[in-house]
């Protein structure tokens, strides 16, 4: 009976391990393969069976790097971006900090109406806004488009920064007070610091979230002010003989700034889910 | 007090106003054009009432997308929860400490990817002479499936890479979630021999129903976002069993033939369905977690 029962156990363990491999395969095997093309010639590429051996080249990379294209998109995504996050930042930490700390009916009605603008269908923000940056001269311009991504970083910054806020404790702040510090000294000095990680955390989803934004750019840019999504999802949508080791390259660099903040990410995740 | 009151309107008056005026803003604008016969690059528009709606409504390529949004909505919606809850169980059975940690950091890469990215590397494995997917495959049966040019699969495809990145990104979270309950109804529960999927069944899934719920409504709302996929990998095809709303109001309003006004009827439509469902159902979903 007991080895019966052992037996059944290592089965189902076995089980449980190789779901677990094929999991993790399912997950990371898409990035790896794209990152080994990216530094193959084409020859290694193009084969009848997949070639997981080969002798590197860099050669992709150079191309990509130095398409005046890719370097134009470079630019207009980091003016942009950062730019929206900051401004993102600089108005939604505080907005996050009272609306934390009000609990009345019209903080619930508040939040919900930032949440809410989560709800909106992108292209019905771009359609209309299009047209109304040309009709401004504003269309194509980084300016717009930065304008365009506060709308995203603004209210995902306020939204996740409440719960960062919350989890100062009340205490801390009390006792702050008592000291015979001013609000705004409470909040710069006292709730801010201890929110840091947390804070930091909301500003670096933000980023993503703006730094991958796809349909907004496409609609509201052509050449001056295109990000480097477009610039790349153009390399894509290349002809029949289409160079795939500069195709892989070009999407491995858009992927480059996301996956550096895999870890903040991770710790913020962490902390956001602890009781 | 009056201090805070201070505070409050110096920290929140500034932020609520350009977020106000950010959305408040191409709102009103799409309502007007809608009710308007703009288009790019032609001068003089008039206001044509109701055309642009009527239009819409016996228009087949409209019907055909709000079909395909729809049916992308129930597949990554279902899929992306089962998956989570699947793999989080799986993690939470089989790992521990470090093991776990590192998985979970392995597990939210594909939803840090740009989805231009992920749509990107999908594409490639798809890929019938090339794609490491039909690798296998060619060499069994002899011949690939053109995974995104047929018509059965193609809307599925796509939506593996949207699963991909959200179903193994939530398990994440249902795996923290799982971390937090209490350890006594699971032991309770392996005293009285419950086998593992019961103990899961009627115990640690009842107790993260309310989490649950939420992760299903933030799934919801974000499948919305389902543009930049179907542009890398299909652009609506073949024909338009891939056309979503969004992806049909784009070619109507920019490509095609830059009928903004109809795109803009198309807009307020979607925005008109997205926030009153989704008011409706964050509000229910609210009064019953507090109840």
């Amino acid at each position: 009976m007991g080895a019966q029962m052992a037996k059944r156990i290592t089965l189902g363990t076995i089980a449980a391990r190789l779901a677990l491999v094929c999991v993790v395969i399912f997950a990371v095997f898409p990035v790896i393969w794209t990152l080994l093309n990216s530094f193959k010639e084409v020859v290694d590429i193009v084969t009848p069976t997949p070639k997981l051996f080969f002798s590197p080249t860099l050669e992709n990379f150079q191309y990509v790097f130095e398409r005046p294209s890719v370097r134009l998109g470079l630019t207009n995504s980091g003016i942009v971006v950062f730019s929206s996050v900051v401004i993102g930042a600089l108005f939604g930490i505080p907005a996050a900090y009272a609306l934390a700390h009000m609990k009345s009916r019209m903080g619930e009605e508040i939040k919900f109406f930032v949440l809410s603008l989560r709800f909106l269908p992108p292209v019905a923000v771009a359609i209309p806004l299009m047209s109304i940056y040309l009709d401004l001269g504003l269309y194509d311009t980084r300016l717009s488009l930065t304008l365009t991504y506060v709308l995203l970083t603004l209210s995902t910054i306020i939204w996740l920064s409440i719960p960062a806020f919350e989890r100062v404790p009340t205490n801390i702040e009390e006792a702050a007070r008592l000291d015979g510090y001013g609000p705004y000294a409470v909040f710069f000095l006292v709730a801010l610091p201890v929110a840091g990680p947390s804070l930091f955390g909301a500003i670096i989803f933000s980023f993503i979230l703006v730094w991958n934004e796809f349909l907004i750019a496409l609609m509201l840019t052509t050449s001056e002010a295109k990000t480097l999504p477009i610039v790349a999802s153009e390399f894509t949508l290349l002809g029949r003989n289409v160079p795939w080791g500069i195709l892989n390259a070009s999407v491995i660099v858009l992927s480059i700034p996301p996956l550096i903040f895999l870890g903040v990410l991770s710790g913020f995740l962490n902390r956001m889910f602890k009781k | 007090m009056k201090a805070k009151s201070h505070i409050n309107k110096v920290f929140l008056g500034p932020p609520l106003l350009v977020l106000a005026i950010l959305a408040l803003v191409p709102t009103i604008a799409a309502i007007v054009i809608s009710f308007q016969n703009k288009e790019l690059g032609r001068r003089g528009t008039s206001f044509v009432g109701f055309d642009n709606y009527i239009s819409l409504f016996s228009d087949r390529r409209f019907s055909n997308a709000m079909k395909v949004s729809l049916q992308w909505e129930a597949i990554t919606v279902i899929g992306t929860m089962v998956v989570a809850v699947l793999v989080a169980i799986l993690l939470f059975e089989t790992t521990r400490g470090r093991t776990r940690a590192i998985l979970s950091t392995l597990l939210i890469i594909p939803v840090l990817l740009p989805r231009v990215t992920a749509a990107f590397v999908w594409k490639f494995m798809f890929n019938p002479l090339l794609g490491v997917i039909n690798y296998p495959i060619k060499e069994l049966t002899g011949k690939p499936i053109e995974f995104l040019s047929n018509i059965e699969t193609a809307l599925l495809s796509v939506a593996v890479v949207d699963i991909w990145q959200w179903g193994l990104f939530f398990a994440v979270i249902l795996l923290k979630l799982l971390e937090t309950l209490p350890k006594e109804p699971f032991e309770a529960a392996r005293i009285d021999k419950a086998r593992t999927w019961e103990i899961y069944a009627y115990v640690a899934i009842p107790m993260l129903a309310a989490p649950l719920i939420s992760l299903t409504f933030v799934k919801m709302v974000e499948s919305l976002r389902s543009f930049d996929l179907i542009y890398v990998m299909t652009r609506g095809g073949p024909g338009i069993v891939t056309e979503t709303l969004d992806m049909y109001a784009f070619s109507q309003g920019f490509v095609e033939s830059g009928r903004i006004s109809y795109a803009s009827a198309m807009a307020v439509l979607m925005l008109l369905t997205t926030i009153i469902t989704f008011t409706v159902i964050f509000k229910w979903v609210r009064k019953w977690q507090n109840a």
